[in-house]
């Protein structure tokens, strides 16, 4: 017993004196170093976690810089600020927050570091936005216009719905702005599209694949033709049972969220149960951002609001399940909504939910 | 020499038995072990890798306060599954418990009169959380005793009531007007951290719950060891039909073990959600009711491993962030703790292997010591 004891102390020591050589030789860091924390969602998320990473990484490949990014151990804002803290003790100085459950987090960050430039995505920072901080918020609504307009000019007659996760703003934005552009396709280019209050469901989950499959089911009971899945994994679900129905024969689709989709529809066939996809480039705005911090341009204390005419929100430059026709005519909307002359609605006054 | 030998012959000749710590030593090492393979594999260093790991979790104060506070919950936790465990029960429900714990303090916090002094204000919200984790506790219990329906199916099911019973009450009672998902931030004077702590230990979460959880260690240790009712616990625990035999009122004991398991998973909720963070979120299940059954079994499931193993989980919990920053995926650290989990869960491997070397030892003994007789 005593001989165990003493090995495992042995080895202990032993340990301890690798260790503190390890220390020591790793103390200076003199390049950018550009991280990333992820939200409540995985890194393979292939929604928001994903594709702030892409942007990270794209840029970070690009200008030669260590990137790496951070799953916290759990979510909440104490989580967070140990996972930021982790990053800058490892000497990374740029850090991108995907997500609203961040505000908090940056917001306390915001204030312990000068020299840590942070990005919140999806939160405008409402209790003011440090010097080394950018807040970036999207008009989901436009997106949402776009893809809805879409859906109606492809469907031309039918019942559309809408799968969300929690009722929050963004995922409110989505919808608001669908409906909106149903709307104006149904008054502009004479489509037949039809909208029942019941078919607008919020699952109040954005991780419950189960529940998103058994609420799209639900609806293409009903009859919906399309359903909007804005619900992250939950969403997910909601996909899957377009694609079981699209492969039994049914003519349904789906229309996906936040990133390109289309191959999460994947038929098996070359063919995607999924219209279109209502996006927000957050890769591209995260690499804007580590651009900008490499080049020391990093807009600190400012809040981006970006839409359409930022081409940062819309549908995928390409949509094998359009019609190029359709396409078209959604990019003239989209250059209307650019000029101002089309304004999208970031409320509900008059829609549903 | 001689005189050793000879003591050894007036004492029952037989092999010792191994210790359950060092089962559970021996479990950490292989986990170590494993991980450092692993992090071989993906060409990293693993000395770099545990040494950032430490660093983690223990390189200043700030950061020895929130391994600290993170273990809190794994002790309270742990010591919630060991205690229905030593009766036989197996408590998977510690999550719900702890979830309805949380929300039942943070709804005190908000209502509760400001003007009410701290420590009075204290002892309300420890009760509260002890009493509607008991109930949730009791609940199953009760469900087993009178109806014989298994724990672990009730207690699942009461996560789930629990879940969505948090779900409705935060927007109901403790919305939060900027962000739809979470509760309203706790102020700091309502929740169980103290200034003067928080300002010793650098601004970290280190907070009255961890004094909670030492007391709960040894309340829990005097109840299963010097108190009847501990031994009637442990008594059903071990064989009920035996227990009954000897009279020991069985659906009691089984409802008083689920109670008390339950109240302190209450607590756990109290010094997670009112401690460790200031708010609750809807849509969340804690991993703690999960992660205290692996906790417990590292423990051996007695109040004062629980503890140890409970800061060895806190500590690789909040050190993995500091090992992920090098590059090594976050994934990792939580692949060690499994691993150590399944070197635990297969204890009587570990065990027998033990068992096996000092029985190897014994025989080599008494081979000499039968050789000097024959002399």
């Amino acid at each position: 017993m005593k001989k165990t004891i003493a090995l495992a102390l042995a080895l202990l020591l032993c340990f301890s004196v690798f260790a503190q050589g390890a220390a020591e030789t790793k103390t200076e860091t003199p390049a950018l170093k550009v991280g990333m924390v992820t939200d409540s969602g995985t890194i393979d998320d292939r929604s928001f976690n994903q594709g702030t990473f892409e942007g990270v990484k794209k840029a970070a490949e690009e200008f030669g810089l260590e990137c790496t990014y951070l799953r916290p151990s759990g979510t909440t804002t104490t989580d967070y600020v140990t996972a930021i803290t982790d990053l800058y003790d490892a000497g990374y100085r740029f850090i991108a927050c995907p997500g609203f459950l961040f505000a908090d987090a940056v917001a306390q960050v915001q204030a312990m570091y000068d020299d840590l430039m942070l990005v919140i995505i999806d939160d405008a920072l409402s209790a003011g936005i440090g010097a080394n901080s950018v807040a970036v918020v999207f008009k989901e609504h436009e997106s949402g216009f776009l893809a809805g307009l879409a859906t109606a000019l492809k469907l031309e007659e039918g019942s559309v719905g809408f799968l969300g996760g929690m009722e929050i703003p963004s995922v409110q934005k989505f919808n608001w702005g669908f409906q909106q552009g149903v709307i104006y396709a149904n008054e502009n280019y004479g489509t037949k599209i039809t909208m029942d209050p019941s078919n607008f469901v919020y699952s109040g989950s954005f991780a419950d694949i189960a529940l998103g499959q058994q609420i799209a089911n639900t609806l293409f009971s009903k009859g919906v033709d399309a359903v909007f899945c804005a619900a992250g994994t939950t969403g997910v679900g909601g996909l899957n049972e377009t694609k079981n129905r699209a492969l039994s024969g049914e003519n349904v689709w789906a229309v996906g969220v936040d990133v390109d989709q289309y191959y999460e529809g994947d038929l098996g066939n070359g063919k995607s149960c999924i219209l279109t996809s209502a996006m927000k480039d957050v890769t591209g705005v995260a690499y804007d951002m580590v651009k900008a911090a490499v080049e020391g341009k990093f807009p600190g204390g400012t809040l981006l609001t970006l839409g359409v005419a930022d081409d940062r929100a819309g549908i995928p430059a390409s949509n094998p399940n359009l019609t190029p026709e359709i396409e078209a005519k959604v990019a003239e909307v989209a250059a209307l909504i650019k000029a101002g002359t089309v304004v999208v609605r970031d409320n509900g006054a008059g829609l549903i939910k | 020499m001689k005189n050793k030998s000879t003591k050894v012959i007036n004492k029952p000749l037989q092999a010792k038995k191994v210790p359950s710590f060092l089962v559970s030593i021996s479990a950490v090492i292989l986990g170590v072990i494993a991980g450092s393979i692993l992090i071989l594999i993906i060409g990293k260093n693993p000395i770099v890798g545990f040494e950032r790991l430490l660093f983690g979790a223990f390189s200043n104060k700030r950061r020895i306060g929130n391994t600290l506070s993170m273990s809190t919950q794994l002790i309270l936790m742990g010591l919630s599954f060991s205690f229905a465990y030593k009766t036989g029960l197996f408590n998977i429900g510690g999550s719900g418990q702890m979830l309805m714990g949380g929300i039942v303090s943070t709804i005190l916090g908000h209502y509760l009169p400001s003007s009410l002094p701290k420590p009075v204000y204290i002892v309300i919200v420890v009760i509260g959380a002890l009493a509607i984790g008991g109930l949730w506790g009791l609940i199953a219990g009760f469900l087993k005793a009178k109806f014989n329906v298994h724990e672990v199916v009730s207690s699942i099911m009461l996560n789930w009531i629990a879940y969505w019973l948090v779900y409705d009450f935060i927007p109901r009672f403790v919305k939060d007007q900027a962000i739809a998902v979470k509760s309203k931030p706790l102020d700091f004077s309502r929740t169980l951290g103290l200034e003067w702590l928080r300002k010793a230990t650098g601004m970290s979460t280190l907070n009255l719950g961890f004094l909670f959880a030492i007391i709960a260690c040894v309340v829990i240790w005097f109840i299963l060891e010097k108190t009847t009712l501990g031994f009637n616990l442990k008594a059903v625990g071990a064989n009920k039909y035996c227990a009954e035999y000897a009279g020991i009122k069985i659906q009691k004991s089984i409802m008083i073990s689920m109670a008390i398991a339950g109240a302190l998973a209450g607590l756990a909720g109290l010094t997670y959600y009112c401690g460790y963070s200031n708010l609750m979120e809807m849509g969340k299940m804690p991993n703690e009711g999960f992660d205290g059954i692996a906790v417990a079994l590292l423990g051996n499931c007695s109040p004062i491993g629980v503890f140890f193993a409970a800061i060895f989980f806190g500590a690789l919990k909040m050190g993995k962030g500091s090992l992920a920053a090098t590059g090594i995926p976050t994934e990792l650290a939580d692949t060690i703790i499994a691993t150590i989990i399944y070197f635990t869960a297969t204890s009587v491997i570990i065990a027998s292997f033990w068992n096996k070397i000092y029985k190897k030892r014994y025989e080599k003994k008494k081979a000499k010591l039968e050789g000097e007789e024959k002399k």
